[in-house]
């Protein structure tokens, strides 16, 4: 199928995966504590690098596009940003984290300069370069935070921060450090706002645990998805629309436009949402799964099933999705941030998905006929 | 010596407390007191619709505004009495629960729960009936909240 | 009595289904440590509201779901006295071999027959529908065997009486 490609990187789950900026290259952690990198090779995708400094499970990796900076977390309470020097080869610079428990989550800020750190130690570390010292350094965003900080996203005008943690709340925090930016142009979200202040709490009212979190993208607004099998969209006043859905808890979000959102999790499928006339609503599944194409001769097969295999009937134990496990991750792949036009999905069966999205539009169209 | 014996963990003033969870899922606490009147006065309408053979409006009363809060234990009793006493009296069909909101489905969902928690007070059969109708509507993610939901009712 | 067995199995398998939505979660209370929230209840928030479906007064399934674990336990039917013996034989030589069975635990919770413990490296490693349907045949074939093997142990009673007894005749 021309709308999607399929790679399978590994046998186990792929914890995280992020691609370079021209896709040629992508980094993933194979659930333990290396990161492989691997380039495009015509269909397939040949490892070139190992990046092994890490003593426990690496749980989020980012590439920053425009420095080509990669930082990994993991859950041994460090982080590291790799450099690629003259030699070809990846090296570690020294991160000063300061948290003592497990590292859950990193972005790269938009201007690259700065990057936040989840963790499981109820903060958030914002890291700069700190040139005196040659190392990043950090400063930790507490409150209002009372557990661990799932998923991290920021506001593209590099200041604010949206957390979602295990606590049920997500939140937009300020991020703005003194020295490293300049002032933000005032947002929907607040005028000036030093480094710490809390601009918006929200909660989706079903006490579950918050997964993802994704500003819009003009950061006008905040989607984020609950363990509870809802997604939220919230807005600066305070107003929150929820949507709750009949399906598996989502894990992952992606803004495709201002009014689309792309959700993936325990359902194995990734899944559409449209704004119409202001309200939110489920459009379709994307992943249309493949039927099981019934033979003409069942009772041959029947029986050659029983010869073979000792038993009878078709178990066939693999779902109809693409994904075969729960999807973890859905990162943006082509288009612009307005209007994505490809994104990449990454799973616990250890998938690479890349999926098209006009293509996919088509099929549906083709099919609605 | 005696430091030994602290439980550090239970010092750190961070820590979410279970009692606090209820209030992080946007829990209202309310006066036992008045959550017994509230509830004593819904069964008096509830058995009023009963009677004159209202079964789908007397539902919808009986899981309108549960008593959730952390002290109201014999409000939360006497409403899942009161909800156990219709479904026994209401047949489960599939229109009726499309009928309703999805707030009101999971509701109904954490009822039914309830209900089996204690298969000596009520009848289970019933139960797993009105369950299944209920899945067929609103899916897992109905149960799902049930399980995230800290309100209980 | 046995029109409630669909519906019963029905009830906990969409159950299943919808507590078995795990991920790898780091503890919150001791650094570098990663341990079945649902045993180790250090933190409430990651700990959900169990649930129990019951099919009448005996037999009944708690499911506990957390952020990265979850325990099932079953109470079987016992309904006289042999039942019982049997059961809590059956159940104690399972719960002997527990770790060729991957996802059992080694002893059951207070009130119920026998318990399983599915972490999410299980559900990493195997797929999740059918580790609900290997949950759903177990209950249905548990009763069966028990049901067996009283018969069987009534027939070799009654045998072993014949034969005792025919002496005297």
């Amino acid at each position: 199928m021309s709308s999607t490609e399929v790679y399978q990187l590994n046998f186990g789950p792929i914890t995280a995966h992020s691609f370079n900026k021209d896709r040629t290259q992508v980094a993933i952690c194979p659930n333990n504590n290396e990161v492989q990198i691997y380039t495009k090779a015509g269909k397939s995708w040949n490892l070139i690098h190992t990046l092994a400094e890490h003593d426990k499970l690496i749980t989020s990796i980012d590439w920053a596009p425009e420095s080509n900076r990669l930082v990994t977390s993991s859950q041994d309470r460090n982080t590291y940003v790799w450099n690629l020097d003259e030699t070809g080869e990846w090296k570690p610079t020294l991160v000063l984290l300061r948290i003592n428990r497990a590292a859950t989550f990193v972005r790269w800020s938009p201007n690259e300069n700065k990057f936040a750190v989840a963790s499981g130690a109820r903060v958030i570390a914002i890291c700069y370069f700190d040139e005196e010292h040659n190392w990043w350094t950090s400063k930790h965003l507490k409150k209002p935070i009372r557990s661990t900080v799932l998923s991290l996203d920021w506001h593209p005008n590099n200041t604010l921060l949206a957390s979602g943690s295990a606590d049920f709340k997500a939140c937009v925090i300020s991020a703005f450090i003194k020295g490293v930016d300049k002032r933000p142009p005032p947002t929907a979200w607040g005028e000036k706002f030093p480094f710490n202040t809390v601009l918006g709490e929200f909660s989706n009212g079903s006490g579950g645990w918050i997964h993802s979190v994704a500003f819009s993208p003009s950061g006008e607004a905040l989607a984020f998805a609950g363990h509870d099998s809802e997604i939220s969209i919230a807005y600066p006043g305070g107003a929150i629309k929820n949507i709750r859905l009949t399906g598996l808890p989502y894990l992952s979000l992606l803004w495709t436009s201002e009014d689309k959102i792309i959700a993936a999790g325990y359902d194995c499928a990734p899944v559409l949402f449209e704004k119409a006339n202001e309200e939110w609503k489920l459009s379709r599944i994307i992943d249309a799964g493949k039927k099981k194409v019934m033979g003409e001769s069942t009772a041959f097969n029947r029986f050659r099933d029983w010869d073979s295999k000792g038993r009878g009937g078709s178990e066939d134990s693999e779902l109809n999705t693409i994904h075969q496990n729960t999807i973890t991750s859905i990162r943006h792949y082509a288009g612009t941030r307005e209007n994505v036009t490809h994104f990449s999905t990454s799973g616990l069966d250890g998938k690479l998905v890349t999926w098209d999205l006009e293509s996919l539009e088509n099929q549906f169209r083709n099919l609605k006929v | 010596m005696s430091f030994r014996s602290i439980d550090v963990d239970a010092l750190d003033e961070d820590i979410l407390l279970p009692d606090e969870l209820f209030a992080f899922s946007n829990g209202i606490e309310i006066d036992p007191e008045t959550a017994l009147n509230n509830v004593k006065s819904k069964e008096v309408e509830v058995r009023n619709l009963l009677t004159r053979g209202d079964t789908s409006n007397a539902l919808i009363k009986a899981i309108e505004n549960p008593p959730y809060g952390l002290f109201t234990i014999e409000a939360k009793d006497l409403n899942t009495q009161i909800v156990m006493e219709v479904l026994n009296s209401t047949k489960a069909t599939v229109e009726f629960v499309k009928s309703l909101a999805t707030e009101q489905q999971d509701i109904l969902m954490k009822y039914i729960y309830r209900g089996m928690a204690s298969p000596d007070l009520y009848n289970s059969a019933v139960l797993l009936n009105w369950h299944e109708k209920l899945t067929e509507v609103a899916g897992v993610g109905c149960i799902v909240r049930v399980i995230t939901d800290r309100k209980a009712v | 009595m046995s029109n409630t067995l669909r519906p019963y199995l029905a009830a906990v398998r969409s159950t299943l289904t919808a507590a078995l939505c795990l991920e790898n979660f780091s503890s919150q209370v001791v650094e570098r440590h990663n341990k079945p929230e649902v045993e180790a209840r250090s933190s409430s928030e990651v700990v959900m509201n169990p649930l129990i479906i019951s099919r009448n007064e005996n037999e009944k399934v708690m499911i506990e779901p957390s952020v990265n674990s979850i325990r099932i336990s079953i109470r079987i039917k016992q309904a006289d006295e042999i039942e019982t013996i049997l059961c809590k034989k059956f159940t104690r030589f399972m719960m002997l071999r527990a770790e060729n069975f991957i996802i059992l635990r080694r002893k059951p919770i207070d009130g119920y027959s026998i318990s399983f413990l599915i972490t999410n490296s299980h559900t990493e490693q195997m797929y999740k529908h059918k580790l609900v349907d290997f949950i759903i045949q177990f209950m249905e074939e548990v009763d069966k065997e028990i049901s067996e093997m009283k018969l069987s142990l009534n027939a070799r009673a009654r045998i072993v009486a014949e034969s005792y007894l025919s002496q005297f005749d």
